[in-house]
């Protein structure tokens, strides 16, 4: 993004904004305010309809849409914030708690108007503890200002905000999983229906939003859908936080419109691939994605939504993992499989078992001494788990298997006996800077 | 006519010098087949242990409802088998099994064997229901018998040395 | 006929109630989904996805909500891109499901294959073997040959003790366990012993018990039935037998009133000798009585049948001692002194005995001019005669618009089975009244607790009666279905008579009689306490009173010199004992007669519930030990005081013919069958494993006095005075499951898990008096004076001692008061 125009990252423009001070002095908690003095919660869901904001976390659904959806006539309602941030590659909403944190929390705070919810629960991933102890303290210094607690600005409007942190569990990302884990149980998904948004935390309507995603409704409470549809493209509006990690130059986090390009994205902000070596594939959505082959097409691709979609991938979190030529791709699909083996819950068979299993051949295929026949069981173990499991972690744990083996097997049947090609691999389709 | 006659005498001569088919039993006995069914036995592994660990597959599998099997528990300081299980009782009635080898095919450790022992004669009906101590075979020679002492730990998995097939 | 949704399951057409969820749909109709995690008894997860599959649902436009019609003009079907889970989705009208498809039976196969790759190769040392949902599912879907490298299967715990390794009855396989989590979730949603839990995640995830002592549930026995593996297995039926290799025999439980619908499996077996043994107890359904479920005093306390110390044959007394003798020559001397005695026979039966015995008894000892009478702790059996429950009734139905008041009664300790459905009913809406002196379980789903002093039970109930006097009296009245269950607990004798007469008086008052649902119901001590009641034996606990004017006294299944009411100076000339065991009464006695125990023979038991079920011989009796009800009979003809034989079948129709509530009742009639839902235990033993489908008989209620047309009239009921001198405190005697009573000390398996005697405490009289946790204390009562370990609990009232009858204590038969103090070690 460029300087002064940042929208969630405005620490980069704004030196010190985690102070309220500065905050304020920079038009802070105004969108609160005139959300909660002059409009009503139907319009402050309206106006973010409109603006289309969708959610950051990596589902992608419309942000308005999703508050509309709270069972009627039903209360207390809840706000919960995701903040748990345990994708692989992913690492943006730490940015924002730590360093823009109060226009996170202004965000959750109108987002709870909306929702006409009178308790927010940030659901914190334990790792995050000491960004955590830094929040706390801005939230006591909220309610020293009259920002939360009883009527606020003199309306009947209440509002609390507590902390939560999780405690090492990558499937407490899922909203229903954060539910339980909230509610003191085993973190594991719950059927759905119900959906949280008619019975959520306590069973009772819930909201579920990421961090990134509520960041960004104060800029459109206070500038207008119009403004905030400045950025992005018609169907996928606004600024993403893009995490650049892998063999980048400029690992790290930056903001941009979406519909930048792949291309823009990696050699323009990220300085192209480390060490010049060629773009073999990257990894959009973090260790859940559909590993893409690296050609030109690809790299012209705008990374919104749908374009990324069109691709066969999803563009989710925006968490680009950057693979060079040198990487081999079995190597890879082991690490994110022993992530998504030591991550999965237990609750349902095919993901316990299956990556289990998945990560069990791929160990052999990757110390050696394997066969091609063990690639084609393992290529026929990820179809089994497919579309059978209880949760989306089983579902993303095969999604990168599946699209490695079908672009780039042969990184697998190098490693056997019997697949390992009688001449080298070509190498990696593109340049530097093409 | 005189010519069949000597024909006869003639077969009558080269046979009688011929060396006898008889054997003579019970000096001499016929080796049998490889495959014959005949008296069971309960083997052992190298180490002394029993093979059998009581599951009664064998009395499932039996069509005469000839084998009875009792299973009790090992513990360490007296164990029979590896493993959790061992057959404390084992009786097969040999008046009711018809040596069809059905219960060495059902057996999951390869403890019950029809071996080559025909010579099953009994003068009292109780005779015939052979029990487990005359049924195990000894052990090696060297090898402990059971019920054994053994280190806690080691014989946890009442198939020890199971490989993968092919 | 509303709410019924019509659907299409493999191409047959089923029409189910609104709400019904596809596998149950499709159980309807015989087509059986195959299912692990599922129990129709517990709430549907969907995690073990082996329930997989394809439904289509009627296709409406978005825009207009228009069902879409296809060219033939039929309702368009859309299928799921995904197959969904038939446990947890719930019919829809016009829906299509299709389970017979390739698509998905390569499920069913996926899941299955997915489950085999770490479950171990125990099937030839593992007990569920032939009985074993995943052993059967294995055939139908399992891969002939393993594609999983052997040496890559989790590796776990095995025969982990669920406790400490001498007092576990259930014990753990953690590589079998396939994460079901039907164990976790019947000890949360139905036990309400929060004691079993999921520990660790993915492959890893395991069960653990969180109690002390492990697994510390009164229904824990329950789980080993619905493990769909080998995981959770008793202690008392390990490597006992295979499933094939048992014989069946149907039974109901005799430790408690409820009358739990057993199965007793048995086996010929040389370890005893060649002799026809138990093996272990299942639950038998009754969806009636006790659904699929027994406790597990009912599941572990069938030893004493076994015991080596039962009698085998007739004794008499002969120069001062017990002496074997011949059955004619015990019988023809008990029927001579017994018809010399005449009206001075007193005759004392306990409540285990079945109906056919006891109307044997009644018939014989009132034949000869005697008194026959049931050896009780708990009165009021003829007022539930009256305004008992009706016909028709069924805890399992009752919810919204039922009141249930529970009083003075522990029911958990005492009838487990109608804690667990007078639970289920509150869960569904009927409003529970829970009335004690003290907490109990049961408190906690009731929607009000009721506390009261010791002793004022009796007033409390009768407070009900005063209009507006409190909300629960008003809810009670008002409700359309009212039930109560009472008890003992804080009374004597007479007191629990009384509080039997405040609640007939409460029932009749509000109109809760003579219909279904609605009435008393006797939290008896004993199995057949209601039988003795509906036969006519008054109910009169053992005293020397009773037998002042006695020449000759005969006790059949009770030990009153063994409780300590009576002593020896007590017996009349002449005491005969029909027993199973040589008590301190039959050693005592003058002759002792072996008696048959209930799972050697035929009979029926009535329920607190009025229902009359039958049960069946399991193993031979040992020796010449004969059926109560057959010694009855011979003497009976031999003292000329009856006239019919002596198999339980002709007691039964004579009593059939003599009782009005038993009018019309044969055993044909009592073994009667119906097909029950949900199907448990069917051919295809998903739900369970063990078998427990009833074939044998669901019993028959019998109507009250109330339905045929007497009109039950209230009566005064005198509130009993409880002597509390100043300076006392007062001993509660209160009930538990686990005790030493003579048909639970052989089971020798529960004796870690039976509390050593105790006295509980609250905290403040303790720090009052100077006693810590443990230190003995002295009871100074009247009677006796008792020195017991304290236990310091706010469970205790104040001013209030909860003392544990059973545990091997002398208790007083209804709350005492004591002086109490530290006891001192004498040093000798």
């Amino acid at each position: 993004m460029d300087q002064g125009k940042h929208i969630l990252f405005r620490h980069r423009d704004i030196a010190n904004i985690r102070d309220l001070d500065v905050y304020l002095a920079h038009g802070g908690f105004e969108a609160f305010k005139k959300a909660v003095t002059t409009m009503t919660p139907q319009q402050v869901i309206d106006e973010v309809k409109n603006a289309g904001l969708r959610g950051r976390g990596g589902a992608g659904f419309p942000t308005g849409l999703k508050w509309s959806f709270l069972t009627k006539d039903s209360f207390p309602r809840y706000v919960v914030i995701n903040s748990d941030e345990s994708e692989p590659g992913t690492f943006k909403d730490r940015e924002i708690l730590t360093h823009n944190p109060f226009q996170f929390l202004e965000g959750a705070m109108i987002t709870a108007y909306a929702s006409q919810a009178n308790t927010i629960y940030n659901y914190v991933r334990g790792e995050y503890w000491d960004v955590v102890a830094g929040l706390e303290q801005c939230v006591a210094q909220l309610y020293e200002r009259g920002f939360l607690g009883e009527k606020l600005f003199g309306t009947e409007f209440k509002l609390d905000f507590y902390h939560h942190r999780g405690a090492g569990a990558y499937i407490c990302g899922e909203e229903s999983a954060l539910l339980e884990s909230i509610e003191g149980k085993l973190g594991q998904p719950r059927l759905k229906p119900p959906f949280p948004a008619d019975k959520g935390l306590y069973a009772k309507p819930t909201v579920v939003n990421n961090t990134e995603t509520v960041t960004n409704v104060p800029f459109i409470i206070q500038n207008g859908a119009a403004a905030y549809r400045q950025n992005g493209t018609e169907k996928s509006p606004g600024t993403k936080l893009f995490c650049l990690s892998g063999h980048i130059q400029k690992p790290g986090n930056v903001e941009l419109p979406l519909g930048v390009t792949l291309r823009e994205l990696i050699y323009t902000h990220g300085g192209g691939i480390r060490e010049g070596k060629g773009f073999k594939a990257v990894m959009l959505s973090g260790a859940s994605s559909v590993v893409l082959k690296v050609d030109d097409a690809l790299l012209d691709t705008p990374l919104d939504y749908e374009s990324v979609a069109a691709k066969g991938a999803m563009l989710g979190s925006a968490s680009v993992i950057v693979l060079d030529e040198t990487v081999d791709l079995s190597w890879v699909i082991l690490k994110t499989t022993r992530f998504f083996k030591h991550e999965s819950c237990g609750k349902c068979t095919p993901c316990r078992e299956g990556t289990y299993w998945m990560l069990s051949i791929l160990e052999r295929i990757n110390k050696g001494g394997a066969a091609k026949a063990d690639v084609e069981l393992l290529q026929n173990v990820a179809s089994q788990i497919q579309n059978k499991c209880l949760c989306p972690l089983g579902e993303f744990s095969v999604t990168p298997v599946l699209a490695s083996l079908k672009a780039f097997r042969g990184d697998f049947d190098a490693h056997t006996a019997d697949g390992a090609p009688k001449t080298a691999p070509k190498k990696a389709a593109v340049a530097a800077g093409d | 006519m005189i010519t069949e006659i000597l024909k006869g005498f003639v077969t009558t001569g080269k046979v009688a010098f011929q060396p006898a088919q008889t054997i003579q039993y019970p000096e001499q006995r016929r080796p049998v087949a490889a495959r014959f069914k005949g008296r069971h036995e309960l083997k052992r592994y190298d180490n002394g242990l029993e093979k059998c660990i009581g599951c009664a597959l064998c009395a499932a599998a039996c069509p005469a409802d000839a084998i009875f099997v009792e299973a009790s528990e090992n513990t360490d300081e007296k164990r029979f088998s590896p493993g959790e299980r061992y057959a404390s009782t084992y009786e097969i009635n040999l008046l009711r099994c018809i040596f069809c080898g059905f219960c060495e095919d059902a057996c999951p450790t390869e403890a019950i064997v029809l071996e080559s022992n025909y010579e099953l004669s009994y003068t009292d009906r109780h005779d015939a229901i052979i029990t487990k101590d005359k049924l195990l075979v000894a052990p090696a020679t060297g090898q402990p018998t059971t019920p054994m002492q053994v280190e806690p730990g080691t014989f946890d998995r009442p198939v020890p040395d199971m490989k993968n097939p092919d | 006929m509303a709410d019924q949704v019509t659907l299409t399951i493999d191409g047959v057409s089923v029409s189910v109630p609104k709400g019904t969820l596809i596998v149950d749909a499709a159980k309807r109709i015989d087509n059986d989904i195959p299912v692990f995690c599922y129990h129709p008894k517990l709430k549907p997860v969907g995690m073990c996805r082996m329930c997989l599959v394809e439904v289509g649902r009627v296709m409406k436009d978005r825009a207009t909500g228009q069902v879409v019609l296809d060219d033939a003009g039929q309702p368009k079907i859309g299928y799921g891109p995904k197959l969904e889970t038939a446990c947890t989705t719930p019919v829809e009208p016009g829906m299509v499901v299709v389970g017979a498809s390739q698509k998905v039976t390569d499920a069913r196969d996926d899941i299955l294959e997915f489950l085999l790759t770490s479950h171990p190769l125990d099937c030839p040392v593992c007990d569920k073997g032939g009985e074993c949902p995943l052993q059967n599912l294995t055939l139908r879907h399992g891969p002939g040959k393993s594609r999983f490298i052997y040496d890559d299967k989790q590796k776990n715990d095995k025969h982990v003790p669920l406790g400490g390794p001498d007092d576990a009855l259930i014990f753990l396989d953690r590589e079998r366990c396939i994460q079901c989590a039907r164990c976790t979730r019947f000890c949360d949603e139905i036990a309400d012993d929060h004691v079993l839990g999921f520990y660790q995640r993915g492959r890893k995830i395991e069960i653990a018990t969180f109690s002390e002592p492990g697994f510390d549930s009164k229904f824990s026995g329950n789980t080993t039935d619905i493990c769909p593996v080998g995981a959770l297995t008793t202690a008392d039926f390990r490597f006992g037998a295979r499933p094939w290799e048992l014989t069946t025999s149907a039974s109901i439980c005799n430790h408690c009133p409820v009358g739990c619908n057993t199965t007793f499996s048995t086996r010929r077996e040389a370890k005893s000798g060649g002799k026809q043994v138990i093996k272990r107890v299942l639950p038998r359904q009754n969806e009636q009585v006790n659904e699929v479920w027994i406790c597990d005093k009912g599941r572990f306390g069938y030893h004493f049948v076994e015991s080596p110390a039962r009698l085998t044959a007739p004794l008499v007394r002969k120069d001062g001692k017990l002496v074997e003798a011949t059955w004619d020559e015990a019988l023809t001397r008990v029927a001579e002194t017994l018809k010399a005695a005449g009206s001075a026979l007193v005759g004392l039966a306990g409540g285990r005995l079945s109906n056919e015995d006891l109307f044997a008894f009644k018939q014989a000892v009132t034949g000869v001019g005697g008194k026959a009478l049931l050896d009780a702790q708990l009165a009021g059996g003829e007022l539930t005669t009256v305004v008992g429950v009706s016909v028709g009734t069924d805890l399992g139905q009752i919810g919204k618009g039922t009141a249930i008041l529970v009083v003075a009664t522990d029911l958990e300790e005492e009838a487990p089975l109608w804690w667990l459905r007078v639970k289920a009913a509150a869960e569904r809406g009927a409003t529970l009244i829970v009335a004690n002196a003290r907490p109990t379980k049961t408190d906690r789903h009731a929607k009000h607790v009721v506390r009261y002093d010791v002793g004022n039970a009796v007033s409390t109930v009768a407070g009900m009666l005063l209009e507006g006097s409190s909300e629960y009296a008003t809810a009670f009245a008002q409700a359309e279905n009212a039930l109560v269950f009472y008890g003992r607990e804080g009374l004597d004798f007479a007191g629990t008579q009384a509080l039997a007469q405040a609640c007939a008086n409460l029932l009749i008052e509000t109109k809760h009689v003579g219909r279904a649902n609605n009435g008393l119901i006797g939290v008896w001590t004993s199995a057949n306490a209601q039988g003795a009641a509906e036969l006519g034996l008054t109910a009169m606990p053992a005293t020397p009173a009773l037998l002042a004017a006695a020449r000759a006294a005969w006790f059949m299944g009770t030990d009153p010199l063994g409780d300590g009411r009576l002593t020896q100076n007590d017996l009349p000339p002449f005491t005969v004992v029909q027993e199973l065991f040589l008590t301190e009464t039959a050693k005592a006695a003058d002759v002792v007669l072996p008696a048959a125990a209930w799972a050697e023979r035929e009979g029926t038991y009535t329920s607190g519930e009025r229902r009359v079920q039958r049960f069946y011989p399991a193993v031979p009796a040992p020796g010449s030990a004969r059926p109560d009800c057959q010694i009855i009979a011979e003497i009976g003809k031999a003292m000329g005081a009856t006239r019919f034989g002596g198999f339980p079948a002709q007691v039964f129709l004579e009593i059939a013919k003599t009782v009005p509530a038993f009018a019309g009742l044969n055993y044909a009639a009592v073994s009667a069958v119906a097909p029950q839902w949900p199907d448990v235990g069917g051919r295809d033993q998903y739900y369970g494993g063990a078998s427990t489908t009833n074939l044998q008989g669901l019993g028959v209620q019998l109507p009250s006095a109330a339905e045929r047309g007497v009109v039950p009239q209230a009566a005064r009921a005198e509130a009993p005075k409880l002597a509390h001198p100043v300076g006392t405190m007062l001993v509660l005697p209160v009930a538990k499951l686990f005790d030493r009573g003579a048909t639970f000390a052989p089971s020798t398996l529960v004796h870690p898990r039976v509390p050593a005697p105790f006295v509980a405490i609250n905290p403040v009289d303790a720090e009052r008096i100077g006693i810590a946790d443990g230190d003995d204390v002295e009871l100074a009562l009247d009677a006796a004076t008792l020195v017991v370990p304290a236990r310091v609990t706010a469970d205790a009232p104040e001013g209030v001692l909860l003392l544990p009858v059973g545990l091997g204590v002398d208790t007083p038969e209804g709350p005492a008061a004591a002086r109490v103090s530290k006891a001192v070690r004498v040093a000798v």
